[in-house]
């Protein structure tokens, strides 16, 4: 449970994700060093992670690779994906549950190592609202 | 490596991050996605990406500017310290103030005009992290 791709510094926790390449279960890590960071932030953000980012990780309607940059830079190239959904809840700061919010898509991102380092709220595709606007410029193939 | 089920998994989450510190603006660098992310303010929030470096955080409730998300951090210092070798100076130690890092990537784009967005935007982050006196220490720059 606490294992990770260093764990002389670092705690991980590890949950199932779909992996795009055969539709079976993979395993990713998020780090207690960014749970405790999320748990001085607020309830609200917290609970994001307990209880959404697994949704997404599990059921995303579409998970995209390789994030965009204007360099040319490996480390963003191939392995770091995106997960992304329209989960069946959002949280206000206070840890109160409520709809999501309408025109938004969450997505988790993950590095290489299959550690996921950033989730978040963003505005949907208007013309796929399962996406994320700019989908099509921000990635450079869509697995998923 | 056994994953853990998913209501294991969320009590785990809420066991680790469980805290009595209130709220106060903070910076976190993370090694695993090499960058920084400057949240002040608690509310819930959604992304927008601003420019290469900079996707900033805006407040579900209100609409503004709560903070941000700087990728790629390794690189951008890197860049920064070849073209701009004075940066060095603000580069201290591996500890950078993080307005200097939003300076140092807004004098950098050629593009800006006034009315764009990240001409408000920018500023705004600067305010927000001077205040703060937000320092992330990477260890890279």
């Amino acid at each position: 449970m606490a294992s990770g791709p260093d764990e002389s510094r670092r705690q991980y926790l590890t949950l199932t994700a779909v992996n795009p390449a055969d539709g079976l279960n993979q395993t990713v890590q998020i780090s207690y060093q960014r749970i405790q960071t999320l748990g001085r932030r607020s309830m609200g953000h917290t609970k994001e992670c307990a209880f959404i980012v697994p949704i997404i990780l599990q059921k995303p309607s579409a998970i995209f690779e390789g994030l965009r940059r204007d360099e040319d830079d490996d480390r963003w190239g191939c392995g770091w994906r995106c997960y992304c959904g329209v989960p069946d809840r959002a949280y206000t700061a206070d840890g109160t549950q409520r709809p999501p919010y309408r025109g938004q898509v969450y997505l988790v991102f993950i590095n290489d190592q299959q550690v996921a380092y950033n989730w978040r709220w963003e505005r949907a595709d208007p013309d796929d609202p399962r996406l994320p606007v700019d989908h099509e410029k921000r990635f450079k193939r869509k697995l998923l | 490596m056994r994953a853990l089920p998913n209501d294991e998994f969320a009590r785990e989450v809420m066991r680790i991050a469980r805290t009595e510190e209130p709220f106060q603006p903070r910076f976190d660098y993370d090694p695993d996605g090499d960058c920084i992310e400057f949240v002040f303010q608690p509310d819930p929030f959604y992304a927008e990406r601003l420019d290469d470096l900079v996707t900033v955080y805006y407040s579900q409730e209100t609409g503004e500017v709560i903070g941000s998300l700087i990728k790629g951090v390794r690189g951008f210092c890197k860049r920064v310290l070849e073209t701009s070798p004075g940066f060095r100076i603000v580069f201290d130690d591996g500890r950078v103030k993080l307005e200097h890092i939003f300076l140092a990537q807004l004098l950098s784009r050629k593009d800006i005009r006034p009315d764009d967005l990240a001409s408000v935007t920018y500023p705004k982050l600067m305010r927000a992290a001077e205040e703060s006196d937000a320092q992330a220490e990477v260890g890279v720059c």
